[in-house]
């Protein structure tokens, strides 16, 4: 009877050889694992988060028919007939208008805010929701019916009603009162609510100029400027004067991926860097096992193997620990995505969003091909070695490169004064320049990391604190009637009467203001003050709403960064604006444009642009006279205020809160958001994560030299090399790697950081200060350029350690 | 007088449970002797000729050499031993390839601090001494097996050490060249320098040495002084 033999021998043969090489190189296996794995994880977020933040919005305008184009025009005959070249759908006209509306919140008990909240719609007269353009998703509810019936749009800024919640038009004669009957959704958000046709010509404001609303679909419609050329050639299909505004889709778009979008691009960036690196460590690691396993090719060879064995046996030695480094890579990836796509569901209202399945499956099977690639022709180079000159070779071939080096820095004159152990050290980069370039790469992608993401930290903390303005205006004082400081109305509608948080009966609003002036002046440590109003109109020709920022004084220290151009004058008809009001009205810095709404207009002047993404909402910031001519409800909501040096926040704070009562708020302001240390935090975990990927690189490299210099290694403790020479000896061979790496990593930093800060900014629709794009001090870059050297050295210590401790007779006897 | 070096009682096991390499040697070498270990192969030679350099360190009994107890220094103690007391020459020269042959010699000098010029001094003494001057700026794989096996003669007394240890310093070379390497060695003892030289060569061992022993599984089977050559 044959005995059956142990499972290791009923395996291949080259998976037994992969097997024994793995189990031998422990270190190397671990390293393609650990590099693998950081790439893994990088790329799968990089993608991950790419496709999240665009697929939500591209697959509602995909299934909704979305608008390329919402066109506001002048109603008249001409307009059903006008259709430009290029269009392949067209929708309209509706007829639309704007107005001032109070909405009475119906809701069950527990289901969230009640109350009444005024705001301002734009309505939009429509028959049905479907149609080839803007096919409206309804949401809860029916489409409007009957006259009194009003669909809202679930996605639209504010007080999110119930069904059955009372609207009451204030603009329009009688004040119509209309009750809602459903929610819609539309991609491209082309009205806050929908009433039937026939109902709008009684909602129209007396005075106001009527208006509609025409959709299109454009054959090309692709990036900004498609849309533009289609936008001019639907102007010249309209009567002339015709066209009040055109809305793209793409200004949805970027309004809607906004809270994701800003970051794909670093993170992309840090994807890249990842897996360029774990390419080049790879190869490195693959490059040196063939070299030191030169004499056990030959003696597989000898044995029986064919070159493909020795090929396949190679791979599986390299794919095997890369495999396992791509699934915990995916599942790294998808962890450190929860915080980012948690945001973006909430934007998007979908629940969860997770990485998507394909991108899990996708990501580690093109890392495991490339890695697989990478190490190919080692493997293929160690099938073709001869059986006995591999074997003859006894041990990896030696350098073959690096005497000139040893020489020269042996006996110049800049070098002989340098202990001998550090000009050996020194020099052995230049046995093998091959490897040395490899490693020179991997630790210049580390420091590109680490210093990336210590210039995007810089630049980060500085939109924190423009954004918040808490330096310049450390304290506000919220007056009553302020909706944020009330039960949770959005931003854009306003509280009610009966609102007061006190409970009791508001103040008016002038004697609000001697209230708050009075316990300003008599606070010790108030240096300067400023009201503020703030609110949220329609304006023809903009999807949304519009932000508007006034100031009843001097406010040119409130700590708006400006990004070009200067502050407003007061008592002028000059504004600042955001980025985004500059992209949807198509104007620039230096024009004059009229605002419209609820048949009020007011011609303003653009003075400067201010870094204030406002989440895409485009703003306008100027004077209280001038901005409240278009805005009758702009009224005072806060003061800011600024300290005399030394006066301690929270103190001053907490005293202004004792002298205005219950029915005030004054609260210190803080520039960090939950939202911006949640990246920064990812920011430190992709950097420490490519940071130990370089180092591991750096491992692997000098895991190797020591390995084909073990006798060498002997020879110099057997002459007498201390075990703290041979250490400073091993990590003086990558330190000079490693500076030079810092070095040359440098610029490109500095040009990445200008090449991805403005994309980012882009993508979060604003332009960037010129304070935000130039995080690196002189000192710091000196200090990054010694990232290369800390990074050469973490990785060296190790193996330094392992090389000091070696017995010598033990590496003498060494092959 | 004192012993240069002193073994009593030395086993050595590489495997926890096997066969010592060394199993309870006592030996004494006076200074200015040349000694001369035989045996076969797997006898303990080489690992006598490390433990008394300072490379491996014994399981147990004690080492002693000019006083110092080896068995008992830190590795960075040993490393100073080794670059103070003792000058190593193996068979197939340990020479690092990609350093010149004055690199070579300098190289434990160096490791020892000596100020450079009075280490270039003696490297270039040895130099003149060994008859390879010429070849100090040619890299070792440029020279013959006698040739690097002065290098590494050099590079062993280059910090003058009170004891040279050979580990079969002829056995990679031809007859002729390993003959004028032994003669090296003989005129070097005869200047005063402490010898102990690892070698299967009965008629090496016979002409180059005073004394010699004989190991057999690791034990001293032998031990006798070799009549003075006239």
């Amino acid at each position: 009877m044959r005995a059956t033999p142990p499972p290791a021998l009923q395996l291949p043969p080259a998976l037994r050889a992969a097997r024994g090489g793995l189990s031998g190189r422990r270190v190397q296996t671990a390293v393609i694992a650990a590099v693998v794995l950081a790439a893994t994880a990088a790329c799968t977020l990089a993608l991950g988060l790419l496709v999240d933040s665009n697929a939500p919005f591209d697959h509602a305008f995909a299934a909704q028919r979305g608008a390329h184009v919402t066109a506001t025009v002048t109603p008249s005959a001409q307009l059903a007939a006008a259709r430009p070249s290029g269009v392949t759908a067209q929708a309209g006209p509706f007829a639309e208008t704007t107005d001032s509306v109070t909405i009475v919140i119906a809701g069950r008990p527990g289901d969230g805010p009640q109350g009444v909240f005024q705001t301002q719609l734009t309505l939009v007269g429509r028959g049905s929701p479907g149609g080839p353009v803007d096919d409206l998703t309804i949401t809860a509810g029916r489409w409007a019916s009957a006259p009194g019936e009003v669909v809202l749009d679930r996605n639209r800024r504010g007080p999110a009603p119930l069904l059955g919640s009372r609207l009451t038009v204030h603009g329009a004669p009688g004040s119509p009162r209309l009750t809602v009957v459903g929610l819609a959704s539309s991609a491209t958000g082309t009205a806050d609510a929908w009433v039937l046709p026939a109902e709008l010509a009684k909602l129209r404001t007396p005075h106001a100029p009527p208006t509609a609303q025409l959709l299109y679909r454009f054959a090309r419609a692709g990036t900004t400027a498609e849309v533009n050329a289609d936008i001019a050639r639907l102007r010249a299909a309209l009567p002339p004067g015709g066209l009040l505004g055109a809305q793209s889709y793409l200004t949805a778009k970027l309004r809607a991926t906004g809270s994701i979008a800003p970051w794909v691009p670093f993170i992309v960036a840090f994807g890249l860097i990842g897996l360029v690196m774990s390419v080049l460590i790879v190869a490195n690691v693959v490059s040196g096992a063939v070299a030191a396993g030169t004499r056990r090719i030959g003696v597989l060879k000898s044995v029986g193997f064919s070159p493909g064995q020795v090929v396949a046996a190679y791979l599986i030695q390299v794919t095997a620990p890369a495999l396992a480094g791509c699934v915990l890579g995916a599942v790294a990836g998808n962890l450190l995505s929860v915080p980012l796509l948690g945001q973006t569901a909430q934007v998007y209202g979908v629940g969860t969003l997770a990485v998507p399945f394909w991108v899990d499956l996708a990501v580690p099977l093109a890392i495991l091909a490339l890695t697989a690639a990478a190490a190919l022709p080692p493997a293929i180079h160690a099938a073709r070695l001869s059986a006995v000159q591999a074997i003859a070779t006894g041990r990896a071939p030696r350098p073959s490169g690096g005497y000139a080096a040893h020489r020269l820095l042996a006996r110049a004159r800049l070098t002989r004064r340098l202990p001998r152990p550090v000009t050996l050290g020194l020099a052995s980069p230049f046995a093998r320049p091959g490897r040395t370039l490899v490693t020179l790469a991997a630790i210049g992608f580390g420091v590109l990391a680490v210093t990336f993401a210590a210039g995007l930290t810089t630049s980060l903390n500085r939109v924190a604190a423009d954004l918040s303005r808490s330096t310049a205006v450390p304290v506000q004082i919220e007056v009553p009637g302020d909706p944020s400081a009330g039960s949770g109305p959005a931003a854009g509608a306003k509280a009610g009467p009966g609102a007061a948080p006190g409970g009791g009966s508001l103040p008016s609003p002038a004697a609000q203001q001697r209230a708050v002036l009075a316990a300003l002046h008599a606070q010790p440590g108030t240096r300067r003050y400023v009201a503020e109003a703030d609110d949220a109109i329609s304006v023809p020709g903009l999807s949304g709403r519009l932000s508007l920022t006034a100031f009843g004084g001097d406010s040119r220290w409130t700590g708006y960064a400006l990004v070009s151009g200067r502050w407003y004058a007061a008592g002028s008809d000059q504004v600042v604006v955001n980025t985004p009001f500059l992209t949807a009205t198509g104007t620039a810095v230096g024009d004059s444009y009229t605002l419209t709404s609820g048949g009020r207009r007011r011609t303003v002047r653009i003075a400067g642009q201010v870094f204030d993404p406002s989440g895409g909402t485009p703003e306008v910031i100027g004077g209280l006279t001038a901005l409240a001519s278009l805005d009758p409800q702009l009224a005072v909501t806060q003061y800011d205020v600024t300290l005399a040096p030394g006066t301690d926040t929270a103190l001053y704070t907490a005293a202004l809160n004792r002298a205005l009562g219950p029915d005030y708020q004054a609260n210190a302001m803080s520039d960090s958001s939950p939202e911006l240390l949640a990246v920064i935090g990812l920011v430190g975990a992709l950097m420490l994560l490519l940071a130990a990927v370089a180092s591991l690189g750096v491992l692997n490299t000098v895991v190797l030299q020591i390995r084909e210099r073990v006798h060498d290694l002997g020879v110099f403790k057997a002459v007498g090399m201390t075990p703290r020479q041979t250490m400073a000896m091993v990590i003086c061979s990558v330190a000079g790697t490693g500076l030079a790496a810092g070095l040359i990593a440098i610029p490109a930093v500095i040009a990445l950081h200008h090449t991805v800060l403005p994309v980012m900014g882009h993508a979060a629709q604003t332009a960037i200060p010129a304070a935000v794009l130039h995080a690196y001090q002189p000192w710091e870059i000196v200090l990054l350029a010694l990232a290369g050297l800390l990074i050469a050295v973490a990785g060296a210590l190790a193996p330094a350690s392992w090389a000091a401790r070696t017995r010598t007779a033990s590496a003498l006897r060494a092959e | 007088m004192d012993n240069l070096v002193q073994l009593t009682d030395v086993t050595k096991r590489y495997d926890h449970d096997g066969t010592p390499a060394l199993h309870h040697v006592s030996l004494a070498v006076a200074p200015g002797e040349a000694l001369a270990v035989m045996g076969p192969s797997g006898s303990g030679k080489s690992t006598l000729l490390n433990l008394i350099a300072g490379l491996d360190r014994p399981t147990g009994g004690e080492v002693s050499v000019g006083g110092d107890r080896v068995d008992q220094l830190s590795e960075t103690g040993l490393a100073r031993f080794r670059r103070r007391r003792v000058g190593m020459i193996f068979q197939f020269f340990n020479l690092l390839d990609d350093m010149t042959v004055l690199d070579n010699i300098l190289l434990p000098a160096q490791l020892a601090g000596l100020a450079a010029a009075r280490a270039r001094t003696r490297a270039g003494e040895l130099l003149e001494a060994l008859r390879i001057a010429k070849h100090a700026d040619a890299y070792p794989a440029r020279l013959s097996g006698g040739e690097r096996q002065r290098v590494a003669i050099a590079r062993a007394l280059v910090n003058r050490p009170a004891l040279l240890l050979a580990d079969e310093p002829t056995g990679a070379l031809d007859t002729a060249t390993g003959e004028e390497i032994g003669e090296l060695l003989l005129d070097l003892n005869h200047s005063g320098q402490t010898l102990i030289v690892v070698t299967h060569n009965p008629d090496l061992a016979a002409r180059y040495a005073r004394r010699v022993i004989r190991l057999v599984d690791g034990q001293v089977a032998s031990d006798a002084a070799v009549a003075v050559r006239p």
